[in-house]
């Protein structure tokens, strides 16, 4: 009996004899909470269902229809996806998303290295008020971070162009020269991102044990050669983490472009998340922006899917 | 290896305070103050903005501080009727947000954690993969669902769609496997039912998360922007930040002074949040990253 049906407790074996019958006790045993948990689910599941997981389901099934908030949706097959890849449009605003990347991701982990390795070699007071203060910018909104730097970037009165002055430097049109404009995006989005990189890195970095650097101190190794040899080895996954991370939020940057610029000046901020979007405001035929708003879901959904998976494995302990 | 001991001690006990334990403590607060300075400057110029005159903010020549620090902009936007209306209306909205959302995720949580039910699995896959979805693929047809259910232009449309979050239900999970059973155990010996352990055992342990959690989703709805301009049109029902963008490109573009206040006035409730639980906050940072 028991061998039979090992999760069972001894008792419950001697009072069915049955095995189908122990079966279904079994089940019922298993499930036992069934009712009640349902009734907790109940509102999460309902809410999740109603404004994401039917979205979700009736965006692929608009993506193959030709369809506008005035006609009934008539079915194309391929067409939007086939009209998204082969618009030059929508691959230059992926193609800015990247270099959008290239200038947010690497510089901002780069200075939250040199964050936590300054927080964890200072004393506590100070470490504390560098987290604060580094934190802080994370709660303020992108409206108001726009409003901040679009004021720091103006030609002929702003902060920036005075600054430079002093040594001399020609004014420039921050966000109204395409070559400067998504520079001027990245810095506001490197500002609202420190925090939390920063922060993640720290937390990495302390729980490094300290008898490594004892035993690289007694070796006579300077600072570079524990940050080579030590440091970096043991956080080399918290860093890949952050690294897709961070390219998963910054190809996703949509607030600041909409509020600074509006994607221009000539398309130069127009990053893949503001190109779908007004595409959505300014075009009646929908199915070309859901289209591409799923392509985006298929390329950034697995890669997140992907990373949590990675960290769910405990692989990032070692 | 005595000597070795010794010498280690000595290290700990007292760093040696030479020129170059000097210039590299130096150098340390240099850093360190080129860095509070980076994250803090923007903040700072916003407030000294603030004092300034309307044409001061953007000036040829450039001036730094105003000639006279001027009250006059906040009396000004604070004498402003929608202003304050918005203000209070967006907070209402964010204050229904956050508890809305951590009851109906805390149940879910309580649920995935703790109790035993047919289908918990595929629940529980279904639950995640919605973290997976990012948000610009389904703003479109979620504009389209709350279209159709006459959601439009309502404090509902702003507070009810992103309350369930699987982020949540996963952070507050988690906190909930990590509360021993043993706990349970023994008010089920006498006599509890799962509810009653809900609400007696697991919510008043339920502080840490709650705070991180309650905390996360006032930003949320206090920052949000893209979704009201969708969704609310009416002036009299914008939010703030709705509010401070159509401003900037109205009135607030001839009178930045006035602009400038009011964005100090906008972060000012997040930040003092911030300030009074920066402790909870910095401490969970790796929690919610990481779990």
């Amino acid at each position: 009996m028991t061998v039979t049906h090992p999760t069972m407790t001894e008792t419950e074996a001697l009072v069915v004899p049955d095995a189908r019958n122990a079966r279904r006790r079994h089940r019922r045993y298993l499930y036992r909470d069934g009712k009640i948990a349902y009734w907790l689910l109940l509102p999460a599941v309902v809410l999740l269902g109603i404004f994401v997981i039917w979205p979700a389901l009736y965006a692929a099934y608009l993506s193959f229809h030709d369809w506008s908030f005035y006609k009934a949706p008539e079915f194309v097959g391929w067409r939007n996806y086939t009209n998204v890849l082969t618009d030059p449009l929508f691959w230059a605003a992926i193609g800015r998303g990247f270099v959008f990347v290239a200038m947010t991701v690497p510089p901002m982990l780069l200075l939250a290295f040199g964050f936590s390795s300054l927080v964890v070699a200072v004393a506590r007071r100070f470490a504390g008020a560098l987290k604060v203060s580094i934190y802080l910018p994370t709660i303020i909104s992108t409206v108001i971070t726009s409003i901040i730097f679009v004021v720091i970037y103006d030609y002929s009165g702003g902060l920036l162009n005075a600054f430079l002055g002093l040594f001399g430097i020609d004014p420039v049109a921050w966000l109204g020269d395409p070559k400067w404009a998504l520079l001027a995006i990245a810095i506001p989005a490197i500002w609202l991102g420190m925090g939390l990189t920063s922060l993640i890195m720290v937390a990495a970095m302390i729980d490094i044990p300290t008898e490594y650097y004892e035993a690289a101190a007694m070796e006579g190794a300077n600072w570079w050669q524990k940050t080579f040899f030590i440091t970096i080895p043991q956080m080399k996954n918290i860093i890949l983490y952050l690294l897709v991370t961070g390219f998963v939020a910054a190809i996703q940057q949509l607030d600041l472009p909409l509020v600074m610029t509006q994607g221009g000046p000539l398309d130069s901020t127009t990053l893949p998340n503001l190109f779908i979007f007004n595409h959505f405001t300014n075009d009646v035929n929908v199915g070309y922006s859901i289209a591409a708003a799923l392509l985006l879901f298929v390329v950034l959904g697995t890669v997140s899917a992907l990373i949590f998976r990675f960290v769910n494995s405990e692989r990032l302990v070692d | 290896m005595a000597v070795v001991a010794q010498e280690v001690a000595a290290i700990h006990r007292r760093p040696q305070r030479t020129t170059s334990w000097w210039l590299y403590a130096v150098g340390k607060a240099v850093v360190g103050a080129i860095f509070i300075v980076a994250s803090l400057f923007p903040l700072l110029w916003l407030v000294i903005a603030g004092f300034k005159s309307k044409t001061e903010v953007i000036s040829t020549p450039f001036q730094f501080f105003p000639e006279v620090w001027k009250w006059e902009n906040y009396a000004q936007i604070l004498g402003d009727p929608t202003f304050l209306l918005t203000m209070g209306w967006t907070f209402l909205g964010a204050v229904l947000f956050t508890v809305l959302s951590l009851t109906v995720n805390s149940l879910a949580a309580y649920a995935f954690a703790r109790l035993d039910f047919r289908f918990k699995r595929t629940l529980w896959t279904i639950v995640i993969t919605t973290m997976f979805i990012p948000g610009m693929t389904i703003l479109l047809t979620s504009f389209i669902v709350v279209t159709d259910l006459g959601m439009l232009d309502s404090l509902a449309v702003l507070v009810i769609p992103g309350a369930a979050t699987a982020a949540m239900i996963f952070f507050i999970r988690q906190f909930y496997l990590s509360i021993p059973s043993s706990l349970e155990e023994a008010a089920m010996l006498d006599g509890c039912g799962r509810l009653r352990i809900f609400f007696f055992l697991f919510l008043p342990l339920s502080k840490p998360p709650f705070v991180v959690m309650g905390i996360t989703a006032f930003l949320a709805y206090w920052n949000s922007y893209v979704w009201p301009i969708l969704t609310i049109t009416s002036p009299d029902k914008f939010v703030v930040q709705q509010f401070l963008a159509t401003f900037r490109t109205g009135r607030g573009s001839s009178e930045l002074g006035l602009l400038m206040a009011g964005s100090v006035l906008a972060a000012a409730p997040v930040i003092i949040l911030f300030l009074i639980f920066q402790r909870q906050i910095i401490g969970n940072i790796k929690m919610a990253g990481l779990k």
